[in-house]
């Protein structure tokens, strides 16, 4: 079968949406909640989509986007993560990254303190600091979604004739999870990598059983 | 409005061209340290002697108070008091060794200067570059008072105050003030202020960040003002002493030097300073009141006062020590500034290794160990805990550590190595272990350089511009 975007995508108004100026905590709530029916099975959509006043999407907000602007961060983290340009490994960011985050956690002298203690003095906290007392901080929950949601670039945009192979090739040359389907100038459905995975397995499944019928 | 200010407009305009993506804006950094009317009346000069290539082409430029040696070409550039220090170019039909390749070298390696603004900078060395064997490029970059372009081309790049680049290609980068970087090459990058950098990718990787507050007790640059903090201020302390040297066509020496040591004309020596055999002192270099024991050298823009180095002592371009005694093969890191007191005097233990860019100032007796590391920054004896190591614990780290402010990665054994066979190569080539017959090196070959002078226009449009000038054998 010649599939074409329309044909694969999830419509629009079976996605999940939030208004701009929510919350961390709304766009949380908003993931949770999106258990949805397609093609007979229940799906988690991964991403919330952020709409605008007038209609227009503004955004995409994914786990990652979550996870990331959950992340507990300093001016210490935001050094060691810096510290990749530097040629350092990602092994040894991560490691350096956890050794901190024990340290901070239960105040015991160690390397990374000593480091924070040195580049920025300010820093140092003497009370203990753990992840959910920061989850639970109001400057977390009540982040707008527009401070750490990603915008949409242009070549996120397919049209809804666009093939299967032309979609499938526009995912994995910009390591896209999804595409925004349009209909002139009109968004009208989300093609999302499995969607666009089951069908290239389908119309492989089918080339092989005709060839072995001929 | 005159060629030398057009030609200003011009270099900024080109260097931050290749800073847009940085967002970087030279200008407010040169614009107020730019003394143009210095750069009228200062002569520049160059060195003759039979062990170094002569070879000179100087066009539309500004070379106030710039010394030049060996082979050097000078285009559309301002170069306000620089030495361009060509003693360790590469030789015609000479092998660069770059990996599994040995490279003939095929013409005499050139440093090339174009569109581009070096105040009080030192370039030396050769390209360690293996794209650019014969010619040392210098193009479309800035640098500020006392900066270092040590065996680095450049191209389309700010260094600050008291920067160092060594041994690194670097393209479209910004150093901050008193940052070293010698990492093979880099691009598109802004390094903060203070940083230490040495890296050799796949061996190891050493990355140290003077605290900020810290650091600008001694150097402070930023737009709009002029470099301050104690650096400069020890600096200008002791600027007169060289206006006298500069200012005299002949000059003996006021000590005894041996006949196989080197004491440059344009370097400053007061009080009883001994000049021990095998020992370089280039031009710039101030000594007072100190022991150069055999095989020492101290570098351009040194300053040794009131100290003993026993031998064998690099120190690098740039550096400081004062009130300090320092042990046989004791290596000092460019730009570095060691302070003992009179009452407190810093001892370094032979064979350590002060790593580039750091700071001793110590108002207490202070020690370090023979055979120590020591980088960044101490004022008190506690602060070797984590600012130094002994080279043998050091030696002995093979994945990752990181202490104090310092962040290592890789293998500690072969970044002691590189840095042994690095002091042993400086050594050799500085004539430390010259025999009576073999060996040869700077404190040698140095002892035979006469100068010339070259002036500038005097007046009209290009005043200040040095008229095209070619010097050939």
């Amino acid at each position: 079968m010649n599939y074409t975007a329309k044909d694969l995508m999830m419509p629009f108004s079976e996605y999940a949406t939030i208004p701009e100026g929510s919350t961390l905590f709304e766009a949380v709530l908003a993931l949770e909640n999106t258990k949805i029916e397609h093609g007979g099975a229940f799906y988690s959509h991964w991403m919330v989509l952020v709409m605008g006043k007038d209609g227009k999407v503004l955004g995409k907000l994914s786990q990652l986007d979550i996870l990331r602007a959950l992340a507990p961060r300093d001016k210490f983290t935001d050094k060691l993560d810096e510290m990749g340009k530097f040629g350092f490994s990602s092994n040894f960011i991560s490691t350096m990254r956890e050794q901190y985050r024990m340290q901070k956690t239960s105040l015991e002298s160690g390397l990374m303190l000593s480091a924070l203690i040195h580049l920025y003095p300010e820093e140092y906290q003497t009370h203990k600091s753990s992840l959910e007392e920061f989850y639970a901080q109001p400057g977390t929950l009540n982040m707008k979604v527009e401070d750490f949601m990603k915008t949409i670039a242009e070549n996120e945009f397919v049209d809804e004739n666009t093939s299967l192979d032309t979609a499938a090739h526009m995912m994995f040359m910009k390591n896209r999870l999804s595409l925004l389907v349009t209909r002139e100038d009109r968004f009208i459905g989300v093609l999302r990598l499995s969607d666009v995975f089951s069908a290239v397995l389908n119309t492989m499944k089918e080339a092989v059983s005709e060839e072995k019928a001929i | 409005m005159r060629e030398i200010e057009k030609l200003y407009d011009r270099i900024i305009q080109r260097v931050n061209i290749n800073l847009r993506e940085l967002e970087f804006d030279v200008n407010p950094y040169a614009q107020k340290i730019i003394p143009f009317v210095q750069m009228v009346k200062f002569y520049a000069f160059y060195g003759i002697s039979p062990h170094h290539p002569l070879n000179f082409q100087f066009r539309n430029s500004n070379l106030a108070g710039s010394y030049f040696l060996g082979r050097c070409k000078v285009v559309n550039s301002l170069l306000y008091k620089s030495d361009i220090r060509g003693d360790e170019l590469k030789k015609q039909g000479s092998l660069f060794l770059y990996q599994d390749y040995a490279i003939p070298v095929s013409e005499d390696e050139e440093i090339d200067i174009q569109d581009s603004l070096l105040i009080k900078t030192l370039v030396h060395n050769y390209s360690h570059d293996p794209e650019t064997l014969e010619k040392f490029f210098i193009t479309d970059t800035i640098s500020m008072n006392y900066a270092n372009i040590h065996g680095s081309p450049s191209n389309g790049c700010f260094l600050g105050a008291f920067a160092t680049v060594d041994l690194t290609t670097i393209r479209d980068c910004v150093i901050g003030n008193f940052s070293y970087v010698q990492a093979g090459e880099i691009s598109h990058l802004n390094i903060e202020p203070g940083t230490i950098w040495v890296r050799n990718p796949g061996k190891f990787n050493f990355f140290y960040q003077h605290q900020k507050e810290k650091m600008q007790d001694y150097i402070y640059f930023t737009a709009g003002s002029p470099p301050q903090g104690l650096f400069m201020d020890f600096i200008e302390d002791r600027k007169e002493a060289f206006q006298r040297i500069f200012d005299m066509v002949n000059m003996e020496h006021a000590i005894p030097v041996p006949n196989n040591a080197s004491l440059d004309r344009f370097a400053v020596t007061k009080g009883q300073t001994h000049i021990g055999e095998n020992v370089l002192v280039a031009q710039r270099a101030f000594i007072q009141n100190s022991w150069l024991g055999k095989g020492s050298n101290a570098q351009e823009n040194c300053f040794i006062i009131n100290s003993r180095l026993e031998g064998c002592n690099v120190t690098a371009h740039g550096t400081k020590i004062c009130e300090a005694d320092l042990g046989r093969h004791v290596f000092v890191g460019f730009n570095s500034f060691l302070r003992g007191r009179p009452d407190a005097r810093l001892q370094i233990g032979a064979d350590s290794i002060i790593m580039p860019h750091t700071i001793i100032d110590s108002r207490e007796p202070l020690t370090i160990p023979a055979g120590h590391l020591v980088w960044g920054m101490i004022k008190t004896p506690k602060d070797l805990d984590t600012n130094s190591l002994s080279i043998e614990k050091f030696e002995a780290i093979n994945s990752h550590t990181a202490i104090g402010g310092l962040f290592f990665e890789g293998s500690g054994a072969e970044f002691i190595l590189t840095f042994r066979d690095r002091i042993e190569h400086i050594l050799q080539a500085n004539g430390a272990f010259f025999n009576g017959s073999d060996q040869k090196g700077h404190a040698q070959k140095n002892q035979y350089i006469s100068f010339n002078t070259i002036q500038p226009y005097p007046e009209g449009m290009k005043k200040g511009l040095f008229p095209t000038i070619i010097i050939e054998p």
